[in-house]
């Protein structure tokens, strides 16, 4: 099952769990300096060696997509939105039940992903390095003793391990909070920003916490770091839902926002995403009978290119809005 | 008002984001914003911005930048380039640039050493305990950094967290 059809640890609040590995092989250029037919050399090897005994993988040229299916992916927070735009010499690795994907020639040569649902840095992890210790047998990594892992780009040198939780704060983002905990975090080496929208106050109020410094700190001490500032933010938004919660005003906001998701005719994807938001919390707390996996599979489902893919299909915005309100309703009937 | 990845066309996109509570803005043409992932679809994302424009090499770099002819063997990529793009053209570029990219590192990270985890099939047994003893020193150190920190941070429970971890490394040395 792939992430958004499971739920994990804290999943009242956790959504995700990613770790990510940036690798590259030290007998070839960097992918900026790199052509087409030097890039399928490059994704072809690390093809070879990573498919190499294990039928839950498969490989893909980006250029067999179309537009929606890779932006779909994206939508997903398996490939980064930056793949997804952009082709050209790039491939992809994908795990049949989605939790491993391998962006080939992106920025680094290797960007190996792990995703899981709820709160599982240390799983993560582990899986990552278990497909890292298959890639580094059987070729010549780009290392230094000094710096650590060789990247692209300088700031992912060391340990090139970014791993991050998606979080879902509606009750902090009530306050002010939010920002503080975000200026905070930023001291400790973090970074907590929305996953979705612009503005001060991200859409459905889901923020990403990640680790941003990445020399001079091993993976562990980093996910042992990311681990305990994610388990006090879960603390504290659990605590401020509590009070949240006696306020009839919110809680008549959970049950309006219900009623429309199970009646509207036509539903934007904005729209959706900030009532599903308390819908979500109204779940959690017991408000409502929805089981939290069916929310996280509709937030997934519903984004743009991921409706057109499904459909295989070039529906206009408007259309889209129509068929989401109507797989919605059917979906909380 | 100009695109501010091109710098040649008129700017008609306008992307605003917060990290960290932080706001940053962008003014990019429709061309550049569909190259970097900005058009309709890509609404929903939050993309790395800062990447987009390599702001972590400051004004020291680019005054280092003027060795032009200075190349790397490799891929042909000079320091010039590095600065230009924000990107490095191979892993040997990291060898030869060394020490003109150190300050910009430290910048970025606040530290210069690697003291993670060593790709598998470069840890012969000799460098595997080398390693092993290196990492232990260095744990402490980092572990020590992290705790002022937190302390700095006025987060007292992560700070007493630390120091019982950094107490039970020194007493298994």
């Amino acid at each position: 099952m792939t992430w958004y059809q499971n739920s994990g640890k804290d999943s009242d609040i956790v959504l995700s769990t990613r770790v990510r590995l940036a690798r590259n092989l030290r007998d070839f250029p960097f992918p900026n300096r790199l052509d087409k037919n030097e890039c399928r050399k490059v994704n072809e090897t690390v093809r070879d060696v990573l498919l190499a005994g294990d039928d839950s993988l498969f490989y893909t040229e980006m250029s067999a997509l179309n537009s929606y299916q890779a932006v779909s992916l994206a939508e997903k927070h398996l490939i980064s939105p930056e793949f997804a735009s952009d082709s050209t010499g790039r491939a992809l690795i994908l795990s049949k039940d989605e939790d491993v994907s391998v962006m080939l020639c992106e920025e680094d040569h290797v960007r190996l992903q792990v995703i899981y649902p709820g709160l599982s840095l240390k799983e993560a992890f582990e899986k990552a390095e278990q497909l890292d210790s298959k890639l580094a047998s059987s070729l010549n990594i780009a290392f230094d003793d000094r710096i650590g892992y060789l990247t692209q780009c300088p700031t992912n040198l060391g340990t090139g391990m970014r791993a991050s939780v998606m979080l879902h704060l509606p009750a902090l983002s009530q306050s002010t909070a939010i920002s503080r905990l975000a200026a905070t975090v930023a001291k400790l080496g973090l970074t907590l920003r929305g996953a979705y929208g612009e503005g001060s106050r991200p859409t459905g109020d889901i923020y990403q916490l990640s680790n941003q410094v990445t020399l001079g700190i091993s993976e562990e001490a980093a996910i042992q770091n990311l681990q305990s500032i994610a388990e006090q933010i879960i603390a504290q938004e659990r605590q401020a839902r509590q009070s949240l919660l006696k306020d009839d005003v919110f809680i008549d906001k959970i049950y309006r926002s219900y009623g429309i998701l199970r009646s509207a005719h036509m539903m934007s994807c904005d729209e959706f995403t900030s009532l599903i938001s308390y819908v979500r919390i109204g779940a959690c707390a017991g408000l409502l009978d929805v089981p939290v996996e069916k929310l996280t599979y509709l937030l997934v489902k519903m984004q743009p290119a991921t409706i057109n893919a499904d459909a295989g299909e070039k529906y206009t915005s408007a259309q889209r809005d129509v068929i989401r309100a109507d797989a919605v309703k059917k979906a909380l009937e | 008002m100009l695109c501010q990845n091109c710098s040649k066309r008129e700017a008609t996109t306008h992307i605003k984001r917060v990290v960290n509570g932080e706001a940053t803005e962008a003014h990019l043409c429709q061309e550049c914003a569909a190259k970097l992932g900005y058009d309709n679809f890509f609404d929903n994302f939050s993309l790395n911005l800062p990447d987009i424009f390599s702001s972590f090499f400051g004004d020291s770099a680019r005054a280092l930048a003027g060795s032009r002819t200075d190349r790397c063997e490799k891929c042909g990529c000079s320091f010039d380039d590095i600065v230009k793009t924000g990107m490095v053209g191979c892993a040997d570029c990291y060898d030869k640039f060394f020490d003109k990219l150190l300050p910009s590192i430290q910048r970025i990270h606040g530290r210069t050493r690697h003291v993670g985890s060593v790709p598998a099939e470069q840890l012969t047994e000799t460098t595997a305990t080398e390693k092993k003893e290196e990492t232990a020193e260095e744990k402490i150190a980092s572990l020590e950094a992290e705790m002022k920190k937190a302390i700095d941070a006025q987060n007292f429970e992560q700070a007493a967290v630390l120091r019982d971890k950094i107490k039970e490394l020194k007493e298994d040395k």
